[in-house]
């Protein structure tokens, strides 16, 4: 090549090596700019800037530093750079909701930011520093954060106990175990009732096929004119547990059959007396007296009736028993005596107590029963349905343990079948990549696929085998906030401690009181050791509370103590013995540790003790805002008309003195009272005695009000 | 000249990536103020109207529900309200005209320490050894949260900076 021309090029080459260092400059210069421009670099700057406008301009920059902040917690796998652009997360003055967002302050919560970083509660990218990318999820960043209306759900991924802070995460808890989601599903921290659905080893002693048919279809809709969602026909606030499942005609008449055979324990059939049925059966009283009996027996405390109301149907009643408004069209009359007389005969796991029935009282709630508690339209569309064929049976019974039956009912010989529907004791950890969305049109997220899932199984995968239930918005947001609680273990084995295991019941009665509580099935409703019902008040330290006597009159004829509680406790027809049985074994051994009945004796109280103590009462404390005495004061406690016969003295005085030791949750401010002031008002509420007995408060449907965990 | 054309077109390349950057489409994420709030609770005056709640006024309306709603609501979870039993008649909670021109102080002593400790009526007893200061504060902030006519905080400089 000749050398001039190789100085042509050297020329050219020089040129281009001119011009891309120009553009190689100008690229230099761009990129601190766009350094300088990045996204969390402006929030730091704009932080400053506000910051410069507060009083407090000292303290909200004490530790500001240009660079990236990072919350670095290798125990627990924790990186989050949230602190970069949300600064302020830690200053008290910030707190107020004009402040503008990423600045303002976290409000305040149990857990420290600085120990437990964001990620933890909130998911998102820890790491990021983008806002889309630490908020949402991309391809490479799959955890979006978790909307704060399930946030509590965050709460339960450590915590398996309660924590009353989180309400919705422990009624999301209690519906799981409720509507018996662990039937099919292995669930983290929820435990498996002891009774799912009812025993069906003997339905077909109790119903009909064509009842059968009628439920399986419609287990909800029952009368359901307008098209509305309803149990039954009628508006009710809770949900009930049996759910819809998608069957066939085929389907539906082999499981009826299937059902409609199984007779384990056929009926021991009771004859009423003859003498009892000809004095009442021509009787025109005998359907209102047995209605004003079925009152008097407080069936309505557990089960529920449809009644009208301002021109709309409402269930009022109970909800621990199943809904009774139809009943009389649905079981067979022989059965419904055998029931009453003893229900634990049918089904051994019953909530029922065994009342004490005399045959005119048999006779006249059964003929209540079975007259007016009937609707002859129940039945109407289901077709006629000819005696089960050996085929039909067969394939019932295949279908039985197929469809899911056996996973919440009983059936002698059939068990469930193991691992039936997926496990979801890490399922509130997944990503939108391991989710079968199917063709619904729903944002691919984890919360959306939840709610939609439990909306309408069917919408995201067809052919999904669970059954559709019937949850309002409330119950949906808590089972959700439940589900999306469950991740798997909690973050790393150190934490386990905060792990608190959920209580067992330690109260194992014995002996003669054993018997009765088991008859008259006292822990449906009450509360013993932290086990039973929270219908009634708990019982664990009534001994101590409750004078011996004033529990045996109770026991035979129950009072109501709250002038704005209805009451619910059942008249069992006690016999003498059993109320004095009872009533022993209470002030024998359900008694508080903290209360000695040998620090007071009545006799210790003068009338002038008294006297002061009415003062103290009405004047000084003006207990009566919330207590009545004698037809006047408030009507948030108890009435203390019969104080003197009802509490014992060591109690009142272990009460007056700190109430929330004895009932950890009571309403009753503690005072700060001073010795003499607790041994006056002693004395004046010992000095309390109701005239004669009280008026039973009379039965009202409507004022059915929840008063649970009120007491008394 | 093909040496030139790829050194060129490398520089516009690194040049075009680098003033473009890697700029992505921005989500916004879902600003629903129900989704936003750990509780919500229906408007006293309009139940149609959700109030969205954030953690410490949750936890004011579960102590509310549990101590005070007895005698400072209309209707309790178990029936009618005590407050027609007393008098004077204790204040709605939710009632902005009494309540709001009142300081989060004077409301945190007269729960603490009752109502005749600041020369109010007895009736209201005293809850500061049975709910937390935290407890307390919390309450006062539900009361806050909501007040009809709504509460203005007093005192707060009224800056609206705004980061963009």
């Amino acid at each position: 090549m000749p050398a001039e021309e190789m100085g042509k090029v050297t020329d050219r080459m020089r040129l281009v090596f001119a011009v891309s260092s120009l553009i190689f400059l100008a690229v230099l210069a761009i990129s601190p700019f766009k350094d300088y421009q990045r996204e969390w670099k402006q929030y730091k700057r704009s932080y400053l800037r506000f910051a410069q406008v507060r009083p407090d301009t000292k303290r909200l920059t004490a530790d500001y530093s240009p660079d990236i902040d990072q919350i670095w917690l290798p125990g627990m796998n924790v990186v989050d750079r949230c602190t970069t652009c949300h600064q302020g997360i830690t200053q008290a003055s910030l707190a107020d909701r004009s402040v503008p967002q990423p600045f303002r302050a976290h409000p305040p919560i149990p857990h420290n930011v600085r120990e437990w970083g964001c990620t933890i509660c909130h998911r998102g990218q820890g790491p990021s520093t983008e806002v889309a990318e630490a908020h949402t999820s991309t391809l490479a960043w799959e955890q979006p954060v978790l909307p704060t209306h399930f946030i509590q759900a965050s709460c339960g991924t450590c915590h398996q106990s309660d924590l009353p802070q989180a309400p919705q995460l422990a009624r999301g808890r209690r519906l799981l175990a409720e509507f018996n989601c662990q039937g099919c599903h292995k669930m983290q921290g929820i435990e498996r009732p002891a009774m799912l659905g009812p025993d069906l080893s003997s339905i077909g002693t109790k119903v009909s096929r064509e009842w059968i048919y009628k439920w399986l279809k419609e287990p909800r809709t029952m009368v359901d004119k307008d098209g509305n969602v309803t149990v039954n026909g009628y508006e009710t606030e809770e949900a009930p547990r049996m759910p819809k499942f998608r069957l066939t005609e085929t389907e539906l008449r082999a499981l009826t059959a299937y059902l409609s055979v199984q007779k384990a324990k056929p009926i021991r059939r009771y004859g009423i007396s003859p003498a009892v049925v000809a004095a009442w059966s021509k009787n025109p009283e005998l359907i209102s007296q047995g209605e004003l009996r079925f009152r008097q027996m407080f069936c309505t405390t557990c089960h529920s009736l449809a009644v009208m109301r301002a021109g709309e149907t409402k269930l009022i009643g109970g909800d621990i028993g199943p809904e009774l408004t139809k009943v009389g069209s649905k079981v067979n009359p022989d059965w419904l005596i055998a029931w009453l007389r003893d229900p634990e005969g049918y089904l051994p796991h019953t909530r029922m107590p065994r009342y004490g029935w005399s045959d005119e009282d048999l006779y006249k709630v059964t003929q209540y029963i079975t007259t007016k508690l009937v609707d002859s339209d129940l039945l109407r569309d289901v077709p006629e349905l000819d005696p089960p064929t050996d085929a039909e049976i067969q394939l019932g019974r295949r279908l039985f343990t197929e469809k899911g039956c056996a996973s919440c009912h009983v059936l002698e010989g059939l068990s469930p079948q193991k691992e039936f529907g997926p496990d979801l004791s890490a399922f509130g950890g997944k990503n939108a990549s391991e989710l079968e969305f199917g063709g619904a049109k729903i944002p691919h997220n984890l919360v959306s696929y939840i709610q939609a899932k439990l909306e309408d199984p069917a919408s995201v995968n067809p052919a999904s085998r669970m059954p559709q239930y019937n949850w309002n918005q409330a119950d949906l947001d808590a089972v959700s906030t439940a589900l999306l609680s469950m991740k798997g273990p909690p973050p790393t084995s150190a934490f386990e401690n905060l792990v608190v295991p959920r209580k067992e019941s330690s109260f194992r009665p014995a002996g003669s009181f054993a018997d009765l509580y088991e008859r008259y099935k006292c822990y449906t409703c009450h509360q013993f050791s932290g086990y039973g019902g929270d219908l009634a008040p708990d019982l664990t330290y009534e001994g101590s509370r409750a004078q011996r006597q004033w529990l045996v009159e109770f026991l035979k004829s129950p009072q109501t103590l709250r002038p704005t509680l209805i009451l619910r406790m059942p008249q069992f027809n006690m016999s003498d013995k059993d109320a004095a049985t009872l009533a022993d074994y209470i002030s024998t051994v359900l008694q508080h540790p903290a209360v000695n009945p040998a620090t007071t004796d009545a006799k210790q109280f003068t009338p002038a003790m008294a006297t002061l103590g009415k003062q103290l009462y009405e004047v000084k404390f003006q207990c009566q805002s919330c207590h009545t005495i004698g037809g006047s004061g408030g009507y948030v406690g108890p009435n203390l008309n019969n104080a003197g016969a009802w509490l014992t003295p060591a109690w009142i005085e272990a009460w007056l003195r700190n109430p929330q030791a004895l009932v950890p949750d009571s309403i009753e401010p503690r005072r700060n009272f001073t010795d003499e002031e607790i041994t006056a008002l002693t004395a004046y509420l010992l000095s309390l005695r109701a005239a004669s007995k009280p008026q039973k408060t009379a039965f009202r449907t409507g004022a059915m009000a929840s008063g649970q965990g009120a007491g008394r | 000249m093909r040496i030139r054309g790829l050194a060129i077109a490398a520089l516009l390349i690194v040049a075009v990536s680098t003033a473009s950057g890697c700029r992505k489409h921005r989500e916004t994420v879902k600003a629903d103020p129900l989704l936003a709030a750990y509780d919500s609770e229906p408007d006293w005056n309009d139940s149609t109207k959700m109030v969205s709640l954030g953690y410490e006024q949750a936890q004011g309306k579960r102590v509310f529900y549990q101590y005070c709603v007895w005698c400072h609501a209309e209707a309790t979870p178990a029936g009618p309200s005590n407050r027609s039993n007393l008098t004077p008649v204790p204040p709605l909670l939710a009632d902005g005209s009494t309540l709001n021109a009142q300081s989060d102080n004077y409301l945190e002593t007269i729960i603490t320490l009752g109502g005749s400790a600041m020369g109010k009526s007895a009736m209201m007893p005293p809850y500061g050894r049975t709910l937390s200061p935290e407890e307390i504060r919390s309450v006062i902030a539900f009361t806050r949260a909501i007040a009809q006519p709504p509460y203005q905080p007093p005192g707060r400089p009224g800056s609206q900076y705004s980061p963009k």
